[in-house]
């Protein structure tokens, strides 16, 4: 465990800056349309909610770490990754 | 009437059950369930209310609420393979909402929003033949600053008194915990030693003492989800809980417990 897990919440308030990238991931999480869109063309689905180019990035290499730094909530994270690679046919459940 | 209490993990992997988990361990919970569903044939409640926190589905960032009452007509959810529908005790949960605000607590209700797996495990495994209408009971536990202990203690001990105040025979169910930490880099290490404390102080019939537990020890003993115990055990008082099981898994403390209420 890191200084920073040691120092701050699991769970932090989602700072505002940070809306488009959790509405990118909770859309990842739960439409189905949207996953899809993002799977045929990730930048340009990222670009539906005006991700910046380092959080684009970021989600681009499922970097968990550079997104929670940005204020992704690690939850979304998670799910997003998870409903994703489901969709790809390279995750089950047990990435839970 | 309030007949029965209970509190029930809503571990995903019970379900999914991937090639990653300790295959005796969950059928061991498995059996807890298979206890609590033989308790609620027993008690043959007429709706199940159940507490559960939603893991930011139904509600996200276009509005959160602190606490939440499912009042339509019916709420439905998919997990995994699973698309699952269930009644709503519709008079019992316009009672809540009501009387809840009547009672100071500024609820939001909802009919329409959808239900996760919070709500769908438990019920996949306890919900007895024939099936019972249900009341789900958001209470807010990822999305920050959730609820204190306090307040959803407190919480707990209008709905056991607004239940308790019901002709229907209700049954009132935690869903959740214990320690788990999805998402963070402390997924693989629960806090198994707080819990075991927390469940010797219910076993004791003491589990007012977590209405004064901060939310920053939640977080940090990875029981973010215990809100949902807290505000059962706002309506069971002093009753002792008895431990159905508590089985650690490499990611998470699965709990399945009864308070003796009513016996």
């Amino acid at each position: 465990m890191g200084d920073r897990a040691m120092s701050e919440a699991h769970y932090r308030f989602p700072p505002a800056a940070a809306f488009p990238l959790n509405r990118c991931l909770y859309a990842l999480k739960s439409d189905d349309a949207f996953r899809a869109r993002f799977l045929a063309d990730a930048k340009a689905a990222m670009a539906e909610y005006g991700l910046d180019p380092e959080a684009q990035a970021a989600l681009l290499a499922a970097d968990r770490d550079s997104l929670v730094a940005r204020g992704a909530h690690p939850y979304l994270v998670f799910m997003a990754d998870l409903r994703v690679r489901m969709a790809r046919g390279t995750g089950t459940f047990e990435y839970f | 009437m309030l007949v029965g209490a209970f509190a029930c993990a809503h571990t995903p992997q019970l379900i999914a059950r991937p090639e990653t988990e300790d295959r005796e361990l969950v059928l061991r919970v498995h059996a807890a369930f298979a206890r609590v569903r033989r308790r609620l044939a027993m008690l043959q409640p007429d709706a199940i209310a159940i507490v559960a926190g939603d893991h930011v589905e139904a509600f996200f960032l276009d509005a959160v609420p602190a606490l939440a009452v499912y009042a339509g007509a019916e709420a439905a959810g998919t997990f995994g393979p699973y698309n699952y529908r269930f009644p709503i005790h519709e008079p019992l949960a316009r009672a809540v909402v009501e009387q809840g605000i009547e009672r100071g607590f500024d609820l939001l209700y909802t009919q329409h929003a959808r239900l996760d797996y919070a709500f769908f495990v438990p019920l996949h495994f306890t919900m007895p033949e024939p099936a019972v209408p249900i009341l789900p009971l958001h209470v807010n536990v990822y999305l920050p600053p959730q609820p204190t202990p306090r307040r959803c203690h407190a919480w707990g001990g209008a709905l056991g008194e607004i239940l308790a105040a019901r002709p229907e025979r209700v049954v009132l169910m935690a869903s959740g915990g214990m320690s788990h930490y999805p998402g963070t880099d402390r997924y693989g290490s629960p806090d198994y030693d707080w819990d075991r404390r927390v469940l010797d102080t219910l076993r004791d019939g003491r589990g007012e003492q977590l209405a004064a537990v901060t939310g920053e020890e939640l977080d940090k003993a990875g029981n973010v989800e215990l809100r949902t115990w807290i505000t059962v055990l706002g309506a069971v008082g002093s009753a002792k809980a008895e431990i159905y099981c508590y089985e650690p898994s490499w990611h998470h403390g699965n709990a399945v417990v009864e308070w003796a209420i009513g016996r």
